[in-house]
């Protein structure tokens, strides 16, 4: 690991002033990513701004009109223990409780997964399920990112060097709503093969009336399966709607091949999976 | 390069120490402060025997830089006994032969006592979700399983 200088900012307002005067510095979250990449020197920071210092990061609230607003301190095992996130976005749980072991589970925290950009993450999928959007700040203001455009490339995100990310948003779903993540690994809880969220929401006829689609370990970023709601909404679901948004899904994809799986693999599954994940939402819905 | 004064509270001591902000907890434990039941494996946060709690959680002291658990409460395997006994996590882990090489048994036993505070009669399950950070590579894990459920019955 190379020289850093240490930095415990006061608050966000001291943050986003020492990030703009300093542009090789880099902030902390829960280190659970960043701490591998500065020991191997992937990254050579002049100074590291710790977050956990500045108090109202790690927060999860809900209200009716807004939906679920998250802190990015948040650590996954906050996430899936939360009592709102099980209630209101029950997905968001299900993918924490699928991310690496409990140790790193109590270290890193959603923020960092995020921003740390790997493309089979399995929070992203389950956050563009949602249609989640994200508040990104810095000292020239604020801005509201919708997630599937807060991906670049490959560890690359639209947060410029002295952005940070501040809070996710997440709105109300519909009362008939189910959803998924299902995540092929090649033992429990590794890195995602390929990783696919849905959400389907019904009204009283059974009519679709919200569809969302997110794919982990397909692209060099998180991808949103965008067609599936011109594919779902207004429609009673058939199989054959299903297989459309599964065909789509693999249309889209453009995996590589590495270590844990090949491309024409990850292009295969990724079709099987989305049509798990919708018919297990569609059942999740209409239980409701 | 500039040290910074910290102060970390370990097993129930305060231990004030100069730092470079790159040391990890790992390093300070075992170089500076002599604290070897804590090993080093892979250094990547994938095998566990680095495991320490922290705030009762079992986290990566391979993972954490010593200036960012100021304040926290950490406990390494040496924090266990009490007056010269062993606990008995550490008792269950001797009694069911639960340790061949030992060098993973620090991590495991620290994630066990996680999992039984937070779940004192966890299922078959339970404990190998609780244990899957860390890795044996003896592959002991039957004899660890079965040590855990003895420590939960006690």
């Amino acid at each position: 690991m190379r020289y850093f200088e240490y930095v415990e900012p006061k608050d966000l307002n001291d943050t986003c002033q020492f990030l703009s005067r300093n542009e090789g510095a880099k902030v902390l979250a829960g280190g659970a990513s960043l701490v591998v990449l500065l020991k191997n020197n992937l990254v050579s920071p002049s100074h590291l701004v710790n977050l956990k210092t500045i108090s109202g990061l790690d927060t999860i609230r809900w209200d009716d009109r807004e939906g679920l607003r998250i802190g990015p301190l948040n650590r996954h095992r906050d996430i899936l223990s939360s009592p709102l996130v099980q209630k209101y976005c029950s997905i968001l749980a299900e993918a924490a409780s699928k991310i690496a072991t409990p140790p790193i589970r109590n270290m890193g925290t959603i923020g960092g997964n995020l921003c740390h950009a790997e493309p089979s993450a399995d929070f992203p999928p389950a956050l563009i399920a949602l249609g989640a959007k994200l508040k990104l700040i810095s000292s020239k203001g604020e801005r509201i990112v919708p997630i599937e455009e807060f991906f670049v490339d490959f560890y690359e995100t639209v947060l410029s060097e002295s952005e940070i990310l501040v809070e996710i948003k997440i709105p109300p779903l519909p009362p008939r709503s189910g959803g998924t993540y299902i995540k092929l690994d090649k033992v429990t809880n590794s890195i995602a093969i390929v990783g696919v969220a849905s959400i389907i929401s019904l009204d009283e006829k059974g009519i679709c009336t919200f569809a969302g689609v997110g794919l982990g370990g397909v692209g060099s970023t998180p991808l949103k399966v965008e067609k599936a709601k011109e594919i779902l909404l207004g429609k009673k679901i058939e199989e054959n709607h299903i297989d459309q948004v599964a065909k789509e899904a693999q249309f889209i994809s453009n995996p590589i091949t590495n270590v844990y799986a090949s491309a024409e693999y990850r292009k295969e599954m990724v079709y099987v999976l989305t049509q798990r994940a919708l018919k297990e939402s569609l059942k999740r819905a209409l239980k409701r | 390069m500039r040290k910074q004064e910290i102060q970390l509270e370990i097993n129930g001591n305060t231990y004030s120490i100069s730092v470079l902000p790159q040391r990890t907890l790992l390093e300070v434990l075992r170089e500076d402060l002599g604290l070897i039941g804590t090993k080093e494996g892979c250094s990547e946060g994938e095998c566990g025997v680095c495991t320490v709690l922290l705030d009762g959680f079992p986290v990566r002291s391979c993972l954490l830089l010593a200036v960012d658990v100021r304040g926290r409460k950490i406990t390494t395997i040496e924090g266990l006994s009490k007056n010269g006994e062993l606990h008995p996590i550490q008792n269950a882990f001797i009694e069911h032969g639960a340790i061949q090489c030992g060098f993973c048994t620090p991590g495991m036993i620290l994630s066990a006592k996680a999992l039984l505070d937070e779940n004192p009669s966890p299922t078959e399950e339970e404990i190998r979700i609780g244990l899957s950070g860390n890795l044996c590579r003896c592959t002991g894990y039957v004899k660890i399983f079965k040590a855990v459920q003895a420590a939960a019955l006690r």
